[in-house]
Formats: C-alpha cells, sequence, structure tokens
C-alpha cells in the first residue's frame, strides 16, 4: 500500500545518464525501422493469428451472419428469403412461447448458478488436501461432467418416468408414484436437480484449484491469531477465492441460459412445452419449424442478455474484489 | 512491393484457408477413379437399421460397377432435422430416404413421368405444383387399435367396438376389470395416438381437410377433431387413460402392453415387430379406430419407406436409377415391406397372423386411405403442426379443456399457414 504522507515531485538528479529520447521513424525517412519492428512482432502475430482467425470464423462471422438472418424470414434452405426489418423481433416480445421459455430458463439458471456454486464451494473445503477417499470423492463429483449431455437426459429420464426405477421402487413399497415427468412443477424441479447433478462437479475442481493458491501463510496466521474456522474460511478464504468466484459464477450462468440438449433427452421440452428453454426453443423454431429468420433474431437477444449479465457480474465483483483490498 | 518475409506470410495464409475451405466444404467426394458416390440420408429405427439399407442396396451396387452407396443416418433429431442442417450447411445428401415433409419439396428433384413412379404409392398424393417428388415402397396403416384378447375376455367386451361410444363403454369395462384401458403415453406419442384415431373421423368426409384449412375453409373447432378432443377429454377425467401418461416413455407403453397390463393401445403397423418380439407376449388382436357414426374408417396411412432425390445431387441420373430400383424392383419391395410388416397391391411376404389382421382391415376399408400428421403434396400442415398438435394435447392432461385446445390450435394454423 502506498504511504500517504508521501508526495510525488518531479525527478531529481540521478546517477544513472540520461536515456536519450527514440528517434521517431517515418515511411519517408527510412523503412528499415518498420521493417525491424515488424519483424520482432512476426512471432506474436503467429501466437495470436490462429486465435484471431478462430473468433473472426466461428463467433464474429456467424453472430454477424445470425444478424443479418434475424431481418429475414428466411426457412434456412429456400431461395425465398424476404427483409422483414424488426418485425421478428417485434414478434419475439409478443410471443408465449418465448415468454414460458425464458422464465424456465430463468428457473434452471438462478437456481443452477447458486446451488452449484455453493455445493461447488463447499465440497471443495471439504475436499480440499490428501487422503485416498478425498480423490475418490473429487473424481466421482466430477464424473456426470465427463458423460455427455444427451447420455445423461436419456438416463435421468429412465430413472424418473412414470415407470422409471424410482417410481417402481415406491410403487413396490405401495407408496403413490411421484409424477417426476408428468407434472409441470415436478418435471421443471427435475430438470433443475439433473442440471445441477451435471455441472457441479466442475466447479468443484476449479474452486479446489482456487484454494490451492491460497498461501499457507495466510492461513497459519490466521490460526495463530486464534480465529476459527468460520472465521478464516469468511475473512481469508472467500476474499482470496473472489477472482475464482466470479469465473464460476461467469462460466456457470452461461453454461445455464443455453441449456437445450439434456432437456431434448430428458423431457424434450414436455409436458406439454412446460421444460422448454429458450435455447432449446431456438432449435425447435430454426430446423423444426423451419424458421431460421425468428430462430436468429431469439439467438441474438440470447447473445446479448449473456454478454450484458456477463460484463455486468465481473463489473460487480471486481467493484467488490476492489473494496476487499481497499 | 510486397517484402519478402510478407509473400512468404501471404502464402501460408492463403495455404491454410484453402485447406480449410477444403476440408470443410467436403461433402464426402467420389473416389479418384472416377466411381459415383451416392449419398442416402435415411431414417433410423429399431428394424430399419443401418445394416437393413446396406443389404437393401447390395444388389443394386452389386449390379453397378463405379456406383458406391454410402448409408448415413440422421445427426439431428431425426431425418428432417438433419436434412434442413445438411441444406444449411450447403452439404445435402443425394437420396432421402423416410422424409415426408412437403416444405422440402421444393429442394427435390422432380421424378421422371414413367410407369415406375406412378405405380409407387402415394405418388400422386405427394404430387405438388403437377410435379412429382417422392416415391413410396409401400403403404404403412397408423388407425389401429391393438388389443389384449384375453383382457377384453375378463372384462365381458364381445366384440370390436365400432363406434366411439362402444369403444368408451369397452374401456370403463377394462377399467373395470382392473386393466389401464387404453395405453397412453408422453414424448411423441400423445399427440400422434391422437392424430391417429382422429384423423380416420375428420377425414373420412373430408380428405383434403389439411389443404382446406391452410385456405382457412375448415376449423379445429368446427370439425371432428374438436369433437373428438371433447371425448379424449372425457376419457382423461374418467381415468380411462393413464393420468401420468405425459411422464410415460413409448418402450414403457410397448412393455406395459405387452405384460398384459394395459387392454388396449392405438398405434400404426409397425407396432407387430414389436409385439413379436416382446418377451412375455400377449394374444393380441386388432381392428380400426371407431368412428362416431359407427361406419367402417379409412386407414390413417403413410408411404412407407418413401425415397426423393435432392436437387443438388452431382450424380442425379444414377440417385433416380437406385431410387427406380428400390421402389420397383421385386425382391428389394418384398425386403422393406416384410421388415415393418407395410403393405403393397401386388406384394406378398410370409407375414406374421397379426399383421394378416391388418391387411385385412385395410382390403374391408376398400383400401381407403386419408392423410396422417404432416400430410402429403398440396394437403399438408405447415411444418412444426405433429409438435404442436403433441404440446397442445399433453396440456389436456394439465387441465385444458379441448375447446382450448382446438382454439389454440386454429390460431397456430392461422399463423403458420402458407401465405
Amino acid at each position: 500500500m502506498r504511504p500517504s504522507n508521501v508526495t510525488l515531485t518531479a525527478p531529481g538528479p540521478s546517477d544513472n545518464p540520461p536515456v536519450p529520447e527514440r528517434p521517431r521513424h517515418t515511411h519517408h525517412t527510412s523503412p528499415r525501422p518498420l521493417r525491424a519492428r515488424a519483424a520482432r512482432s512476426l512471432p506474436s502475430i503467429f501466437m495470436v493469428g490462429p486465435a484471431l482467425a478462430a473468433i473472426v470464423a466461428f463467433i464474429l462471422i456467424p453472430v454477424v451472419v445470425a444478424g443479418r438472418l434475424s431481418l429475414t424470414d428466411w426457412d434456412g434452405f429456400s431461395d425465398n428469403s424476404k427483409f422483414v426489418g424488426l418485425d421478428n423481433y417485434v414478434q419475439l416480445f409478443h410471443d408465449p412461447d418465448v415468454a414460458s421459455a425464458a422464465y424456465v430458463t430463468l428457473v434452471i439458471a438462478v437456481v443452477g448458478t447458486v446451488a452449484c456454486n455453493v455445493l461447488g464451494l463447499g465440497l471443495a473445503v471439504m475436499l480440499n488436501g490428501q487422503g485416498r477417499v478425498k480423490a475418490m470423492l473429487r473424481g466421482l463429483f466430477f464424473y456426470p461432467h465427463v458423460l455427455g449431455a444427451v447420455i445423461i437426459g436419456f438416463l435421468w429420464s429412465a430413472i424418473l418416468s412414470s415407470e422409471g426405477a424410482v417410481n417402481t421402487l415406491l410403487t413396490a413399497a405401495h407408496r403413490s408414484k411421484i409424477p417426476f415427468l408428468s407434472d409441470p412443477q415436478w418435471a421443471l424441479a427435475a430438470v433443475v436437480f439433473v442440471v445441477i447433478w451435471s455441472t457441479f462437479g466442475v466447479n468443484v475442481v476449479l474452486y479446489l484449484a482456487g484454494l490451492q493458491t491460497i498461501p499457507e501463510s495466510l492461513l497459519e496466521a490466521a490460526r495463530i491469531d486464534g480465529a476459527s474456522r468460520w472465521q478464516t474460511f469468511r475473512q481469508v478464504v472467500l476474499p482470496m477465492l473472489a477472482p475464482t468466484v466470479t469465473i464460476n459464477v461467469v462460466l456457470v450462468l452461461v453454461q445455464l441460459l443455453r441449456v437445450y440438449d439434456l432437456v431434448l433427452a430428458m423431457t424434450d421440452g414436455g409436458p406439454a412445452g412446460h421444460t422448454q428453454t429458450y435455447a432449446y426453443l431456438v432449435l425447435s423454431e430454426s430446423f423444426l419449424n423451419g424458421k431460421i429468420g425468428y430462430a436468429s433474431a431469439q439467438s441474438i437477444v440470447l447473445m446479448v442478455v449473456i454478454a450484458v449479465l456477463a460484463v455486468v457480474i465481473v463489473a460487480l465483483r471486481q467493484r467488490s474484489e476492489k473494496a476487499v483490498e481497499l | 512491393m510486397v517484402s519478402g518475409s510478407r509473400r512468404h506470410l501471404v502464402k501460408l495464409g492463403a495455404i491454410a484457408i484453402s485447406a480449410a475451405l477444403l476440408t470443410g466444404c467436403s461433402t464426402g467426394s467420389d473416389s479418384a477413379g472416377g466411381d459415383k458416390n451416392i449419398r442416402m440420408l435415411v431414417n433410423i429405427t429399431p428394424v430399419l437399421t443401418k445394416q437393413f439399407y446396406k443389404d437393401l442396396v447390395a444388389g443394386y451396387v452389386a449390379s453397378h460397377p463405379g456406383v458406391k452407396v454410402t448409408i448415413e443416418a440422421p445427426t439431428g433429431r431425426g431425418i428432417e432435422d438433419t436434412l434442413k442442417q445438411q441444406l444449411a450447411a450447403g452439404s445435402p445428401p443425394d437420396i432421402l430416404a423416410g422424409g415426408q415433409n412437403t416444405a422440402l419439396a421444393g429442394q427435390m428433384e422432380p421424378l421422371p413421368d414413367e410407369q415406375w413412379v406412378k405405380d409407387a404409392p402415394f405418388a400422386e398424393a405427394s404430387e405438388l405444383d403437377g410435379k412429382v417428388w417422392m416415391a413410396g415402397t409401400g403403404v404403412q396403416l397408423q388407425s389401429l387399435v391393438f388389443y389384449n384378447k384375453a383382457a377384453f375376455a375378463k372384462a365381458g367386451v364381445t366384440g370390436t367396438p365400432k363406434t366411439v361410444d362402444e369403444f368408451t363403454a369397452a374401456l370403463r369395462k377394462l377399467k373395470g376389470a382392473g386393466y389401464t384401458p387404453l395405453q397412453t403415453g408422453g414424448e411423441w406419442t400423445t399427440g400422434a395416438q391422437a392424430l391417429m384415431m382422429a384423423n380416420p373421423n375428420v377425414m373420412n368426409t373430408e380428405p383434403q381437410w389439411y389443404a382446406k384449412r391452410n385456405k382457412g375453409s375448415v376449423t379445429f373447432a368446427g370439425s371432428n377433431y374438436a369433437k373428438y378432443l371433447g371425448v379424449y377429454q372425457s376419457w382423461i377425467k374418467d381415468g380411462l387413460v393413464p393420468k401420468d401418461a405425459n411422464g410415460i416413455k413409448y418402450q414403457d407403453m410397448i412393455n406395459n402392453f405387452t405384460a398384459g397390463k394395459s387392454a388396449t393401445m392405438v398405434m400404426g403397423n409397425w407396432l407387430v415387430a414389436s409385439l413379436a418380439e416382446a418377451k412375455p407376449g400377449i394374444d393380441a388382436g386388432v381392428f380400426p379406430v371407431p368412428t362416431f357414426d359407427g361406419s367402417t374408417p379409412p386407414q390413417a396411412a403413410n408411404p412407407a419407406m418413401p425415397y426423393s432425390v435432392l436437387k443438388s445431387s452431382r450424380h442425379a441420373d444414377a440417385a433416380i436409377d437406385l431410387v427406380k430400383y428400390l421402389v420397383s424392383d421385386k425382391k428389394a419391395i418384398t425386403k422393406a415391406l416384410s421388415v415393418e410388416g407395410n403393405f403393397r397391391t401386388g406384394y406378398s411376404y410370409e407375414a406374421s397372423p397379426l399383421t394378416k389382421d391388418i391387411a385385412k382391415l385395410l382390403d374391408e376399408a376398400g383400401g381407403k386411405t386419408v392423410a396422417i400428421g404432416p400430410g402429403l403434396g398440396d394437403n399438408s400442415s405447415p411444418a412444426g403442426f405433429p409438435a404442436e398438435f403433441n404440446t397442445q394435447v399433453q396440456s389436456m392432461y394439465l387441465g385444458t379443456t379441448a375447446d382450448q385446445v382446438a382454439g389454440a390450435m386454429d390460431k397456430w394454423w392461422a399463423a403458420n399457414a402458407p401465405k
């Protein structure tokens, strides 16, 4: 930290000889230094180039194309494409399916983000350190993430369906069936549960990595000062993990705002469309209903929402991190 | 002037872009020897496997040196989704085997005005703007009620119901005897079964109903759809269908039926293969879906294993020649018909007793069929109709009334009908 009583003054005499100002060259005077600079930056261009090319090819161009398509009524393959201006965007904000899908997505994203981070952080703290059991549990919690979303969807669909494993056991025990996939509230709860189950393992790993970066000396100092485990966690561990929390929250939120494959395999949006997520709707409108223009408008809106949320979260976290530093 | 190092960079970039374009845009091109590689996107089911299609085209490949046929399975939700994705990506196949969405007809090469096309089932019905773009192998029936003979006997149901009222009365008796009266389920089956039951009742008097709905001269609310949905609502209310139907998987429906838990199940003729393989099996019978007036209904039907040739095909002639083989070669047709238990006048195969009973139903209906699901040719629904109808019928299990469903379908159709 900078001492408050220090005033900044003009630099005084120094033992070091003055550094002469580097002459500025222009194309007119001599091309040599420019070439030299270009030659020096060549390795950087080679290193950044592929990533830049990938971003342009796979993000920038598709976004521009989607933006253009969102102003048309194109079906995706025919030659008949009509410019419709902002009609798709107007329709989008009056579409009850969009409102319903946005609500489902919001529930999944908010509940999932909170749960994945609380679970991930809690388990990471518990599993931090050495030991066979801890290593095994770390692998166990991460395992669902290794499975594909479609496999997970079909698996849980088989477990939770009306004739699935859980209800078969309940029936055998002379209990009533639970309408996991046939009741809208239960189905949404089931989807949220499976989303969390399949996601939080990554958060455990990321938080474990964050915990490894906390200097042992800080924890030792807290112990010497007589801080309890909770106080150490609250006053030392959590502030030190702030950047990891930011990354985890943003990553999970962005991932959950785009959930569709798991829903597709688990409920196919049912019952009666009550588990349709926004991304699922985009997919249905584009390839199932042949409304590429409308689906593009939906995609653009989703992209903007995700970008705004990500920027807001990062900004808020940065502000709170700075507040902690001060 | 470009310096040496910059020239080198430009060359490297050009090579990289060319390589990326070449690999990215490759569509499984022909071999260097000039052989024709015909890509076939096929519909995969438990019986229509990739190997089945390979065996099906083997005879043609053997007699056509230089022609290679590559069988491709769907990568999306189904054959239609996959084709749309491939079209959007600029890499469509040469032949489509199984798609029936007329929204895609514009992408297909018109089939020649030849006898083998005219003889193909549903060729005339699939005509759009005077052009035939699809040739079926056989006829697939979809308005069949499979029933457990032992359950009917136990419940005292004698004979098979002919009217909707008789059917409802039979379902009540079956419920009293301890059975799930009518086996329904979730996924795609909720709406599909409703269409299988409703369409013969709607289209027996209005065969071109979808075309008329596109023009706005008929409505769901004013048709037998609404009447049928009303009956369906009463079945839900009276517990004649499982109240948790939306959570039941298709395979579980079949399992419940073959295990003797449920007494009836509405499905297409392909169910026969599943019933034959099921352990334990049941003694099942079949009758046509009942009608409001008791008349013999037409069967809601689809072309079985239909083929189309993509306009973009670089080997359109060879592809059409292969389609001709698939829909006119006796051996190929018989193989295709027998695997799913489908039908075609003039072709016979060793069928199961249940398949023979289904054939009799088609004979009794005088061979009369009506559209199911998306329809065909000019008598087609807008894209997405089966999915929307499925959602609406599922909502009836959650309290939506028949009138509301009919109204919602009219609203949806008006918003999506071809302009």
